[in-house]
């Protein structure tokens, strides 16, 4: 899911132009979420920050209001009418494999403390990257994938 | 034929049975998904952007076989990440090959020489190599010098060793269409069973947001390629797909042709989108709203969308819809190479975006001996 922010440019686009018209489709307009701590004043204001968190591609870090911390990636969200009714899904960073739940309405604090694994790769820095190598008479040249360890 | 027999006769006779069982919603493919991580890095790739505690996770064998099952479809694709970086994909590929399900595992094939000898030839078995054009498109695409080459070794060896071996080629905003049509002789004469080609999805969170294709430029660049075709093309997918592509067929997506399962469960609601996750195929099928998903849903994360994931089965359906779908995949199976003058003069004029160094390859690649030599065989081929 993204919020209307997020899809303002394909937003913007079909609204003067026809889906089967377009030559070049509008991606995405990035937010930068990394190390934002939302205010969570009231209910709309945790539906959308858990909106967001859930389009995050980091780690995130949740208090509930007993005041125990999940840290880890959140996968799912299933949001109801009211807060009691709706839930998240987190994978623990320190429990692979493993799935937990947590309410809506036990959220005391979101953090988002992972590094945003899409942020930062533009396929322009890889152009302009790779035409630098080259010059420099460099050979196979190419992105690894970060190392997991 | 671009398929075995068998496979062909299973696909229609799973179709024709949902049919006759009056179900409306059916999936074709299961896109199993048994981990993220990959050796690639790929501009266009929004699937393998997690923290590392996820690209190390991976489904068990057991949950594997279970998904599988539960789904029933009688063709499984094995995407990812890259599936030869799972320690037990042969167990699961054999497990799978016992089910008598029709594997198509999709892999970059950087690892496929060095891991062939783990698996056994079988009609149930064919290695879908993603290769995105020629040498210097496939390695911008992949980020990766040298990739190509690697890639067609694998190719290569498998075809030798007496694998199925398909292709998989996907296509961004800077592709050429005169480039994809020699690309498709290389694979020929590489010996690959048969060919599939769609246009990128528009991810999220791939590192390139500004090349996705749009529906205008996909069907251009698709009548471009795929019209005034060579006898000596074979493709995997189906007849009124590629129509479709061409712009000679309206199709609305099928979001639930091709469900996902992966470490997070059954993905709402297609392999494109992620909209969350229930924790069975039953579940997934019955929770999703799904008439929010398509081009004609108005939902802009569906605006540009032609991907195969959402449009193979709806040429599948529209095939067995009726016995006019089925004369028109007939007659195009079997009499149209679809001449097009139009689409030579598309061909002829198509000029490669310059807003990107690709244009340089491009350029280069015009220069080229084999490329020259390509390009008159095709102009000889379409008598243009």
């Amino acid at each position: 899911m993204a919020t209307e922010i997020q899809e303002g440019a394909k937003l913007e686009q079909l609204s003067h132009e026809n889906p089967d018209e377009i030559e070049v489709a509008a991606g995405r307009d990035r937010e930068q979420l990394e190390g934002w701590i939302p205010e969570l004043a009231s209910d709309a204001d945790v539906r959308e920050a858990l909106e967001k968190a859930f389009d995050y591609r980091g780690d995130i870090t949740v208090t509930r209001k007993d005041g125990t911390q999940v840290q880890g990636y959140l996968f799912d969200r299933q949001s109801s009418t009211t807060l009691t009714d709706s839930f998240i899904r987190i994978m623990p960073s320190n429990a692979p494999g493993t799935k937990i739940n947590v309410g809506y309405a036990d959220v005391a604090a979101l953090a988002f403390t992972g590094r945003d694994t899409a942020a930062g790769k533009t396929f322009e820095a890889w152009v302009k990257k790779y035409w630098a190598k080259k010059a420099a008479g460099e050979q196979n040249i190419q992105i690894e994938p970060e190392k997991l360890d | 034929m671009a398929v075995p027999i068998s496979q062909a006769w299973t696909v229609a006779t799973y179709v024709l049975k949902q049919k006759f069982m009056g179900k409306k919603k059916y999936p074709l493919v299961l896109m199993l998904e048994p981990l993220f991580r990959c050796n690639l890095a790929c501009a266009g790739c929004g699937k393998i952007q997690y923290p590392a505690h996820i690209l190390k996770a991976e489904l068990s064998p057991e949950e594997c076989f279970k998904a599988v099952d539960e789904c029933g479809t009688p063709m499984v694709a094995i995407p990812g990440g890259e599936p030869l970086l799972h320690p037990q994909m042969p167990e699961i590929v054999a497990g799978l090959v016992a089910r008598k399900k029709y594997v198509y595992m999709c892999t970059n094939a950087l690892l496929l020489k060095e891991k062939l000898h783990l698996f056994k030839p079988s009609k149930y078995l064919s290695f879908s190599v993603h290769v995105d054009g020629q040498r210097e498109h496939h390695d911008f695409s992949v980020c990766r010098e040298g990739g190509y080459d690697i890639a067609m070794e694998g190719v290569r060896v498998a075809v030798e060793a007496g694998f199925r071996v398909t292709t998989n080629t996907t296509l961004f905003d800077g592709a050429d269409p005169n480039s994809v049509r020699a690309h498709f002789d290389e694979l020929m004469v590489a010996g690959v069973e048969s060919m599939m080609v769609s246009p990128g999805y528009t991810y999220d969170k791939a590192p390139d947001q500004k090349h996705f294709l749009g529906r205008a430029r996909s069907k251009k660049m698709f009548r471009a390629i795929l019209s005034n075709r060579k006898s000596s093309w074979r493709f995997n997918a189906s007849p009124m797909f590629m129509e479709f592509l061409m712009g000679k067929k309206d199709l609305t997506c099928t979001p639930w042709g091709m469900p996902t399962f992966s470490i997070f469960g059954w993905q709402k609601p297609c392999y494109l989108l992620q909209d969350g996750y229930a924790d069975s195929f039953k579940a997934l099928m019955e929770t999703v709203e799904w008439q929010n998903y398509g081009t004609e849903s108005g939902n802009p994360r569906c605006a540009n969308c032609m991907v195969h994931s959402g449009y193979e089965a709806s040429g599948v359906n529209y095939t067995f819809g009726s016995i006019k779908g089925l004369l028109q995949t007939a007659k195009a199976i079997f009499f149209s190479k679809y001449e097009d003058h139009g689409a030579m003069k598309i061909l002829n004029e198509w000029k490669p975006a310059h807003h990107t160094p690709l244009v340089q390859i491009a350029a280069k690649a015009e220069s080229d001996p084999q490329s020259a030599h390509n390009a008159a065989e095709l102009q000889e081929v379409s008598g243009d």
